[in-house]
């Protein structure tokens, strides 16, 4: 009887360029986006975004991410390209190399992998 | 030239003084055309095509979103101008353009705004609007290079013209080339496994659905039953006149 309870969340609509993959669903391939990319959800293959990336505490994500902008809160398992910020939150999780200009690592956050910095851009 | 498309509801005696206005206004605007009357046993795209290759530059359905529905397919791709003069209900359509109801919507039509829209395609039939699926629980293959699968039982629904159901600030717009695609699943959370739905958004330009069984596909208001389903866009093949409230 409790589980029939529904309520929507209040998650930003769309403004047409962005793309939101939320909890409750499984993206499988090469994920690419001209636009702003929000996962909260899961994601195996590649994920490679011309702008930001937003990656919840949620999301799981088993893929080399590409991205000119990044914050990651949730799982993720594989390389991280990022042209310029990265920044990692408290919950988040690195299995993977990191390349990026610059980098932000909240106390708690977990990075198992090589980490290199300060270079121009990343290759796409 | 002016074409008007009379939805057979609109012979009706209740719509009769209405009707009489809105011919006495467009007359007044300059703006008098040939009617054509829909009818059972009439094929109305076959008679709008025909008003079309005769020299019809302007077809204004007259009725409901249904009626619209009716004719969207035979006008998309053409030369020729789709309006709408709203009579009856449902007319969300005619909201979305800010056209508004009965008489008022002559003057909108004399204004001529003309926007130039998609539609969307979905095995080979034009929607306006968009295309819900109900319990979608199947593989959606998006531009054909990675697939979304739902974890339990949701929705889903592909937007080209179409408000969003929980903020109806928030309209698609059908002027982007892309298609507003929603899922919307149930996540449990908590101890007593209360269910919050997750709203996932893609702008896409071509999806597949395929499914084991057959399931209903919902476009424009018409049911589809199958388990393919190639869902496109045609980008700018659609001019429609808008008024100066249209909500994209």
């Amino acid at each position: 009887m409790f589980n029939r309870r529904e309520e929507t969340n209040h998650m930003p609509s769309s403004n047409g360029q962005e793309t939101i993959i939320a909890q409750g669903v499984k993206v499988e391939g090469d994920f690419t986006s001209s636009g702003d990319v929000v996962i909260d959800g899961e994601v195996s293959g590649s994920i490679q975004t011309a702008a930001s990336l937003r990656v919840g505490d949620t999301a799981k994500i088993t893929a080399d991410v590409t991205a000119a902008v990044a914050v990651i809160a949730g799982v993720v398992q594989g390389n991280v390209k990022v042209a310029e910020r990265l920044e990692l939150l408290e919950t988040s999780v690195v299995d993977g190399d990191i390349t990026c200009r610059v980098l932000s690592v909240a106390p708690g956050a977990r990075i198992n992998g090589r980490v290199e910095m300060g270079t121009e851009k990343t290759e796409d | 030239m002016y074409c008007y498309i009379y939805d057979e509801f609109t012979q009706d005696k209740r719509y009769e003084k209405e009707l009489l206005e809105i011919e006495n206004r467009l007359t007044d605007l300059g703006l008098a055309g040939k009617t054509v009357r829909m009818a059972l046993f009439r094929n109305v795209q076959e008679m709008v095509r025909d008003e079309i290759r005769r020299g019809a530059k302007s077809v204004i359905a007259v009725g409901n979103d249904e009626t619209l529905h009716k004719v969207i397919d035979v006008v998309s791709g053409t030369d020729a101008v789709l309006g709408i003069i709203p009579l009856g209900s449902p007319n969300a359509l005619a909201k979305l353009l800010g056209v508004p109801e009965g008489v008022a919507a002559c003057d909108v039509l004399s204004a001529r705004i003309v926007e130039t829209i998609d539609a969307g395609i979905v095995n080979g039939k034009r929607f306006l609007t968009s295309l819900s699926v109900a319990n979608f629980r199947s593989e959606l293959t998006c531009d054909g290079l990675y697939r979304i699968t739902p974890d339990v039982s949701g929705s889903l629904e592909v937007r080209n013209l179409a408000e969003d159901e929980y903020n109806t600030e928030h309209v698609s717009d059908p002027t982007d080339g892309r298609l507003e695609t929603v899922i919307r699943v149930g996540v449990k959370q908590g101890w007593f496994g209360r269910r919050i739905m997750r709203e996932s958004i893609l702008p896409l330009t071509q999806l597949a659905i395929r499914s084991e069984k057959p399931i209903a596909v919902v476009a424009d208001g018409e049911e589809m039953m199958g388990t393919r389903f190639d869902i496109g866009i045609e980008e700018g093949v659609m001019r429609v006149i808008s008024g100066r409230g249209r909500k994209f």
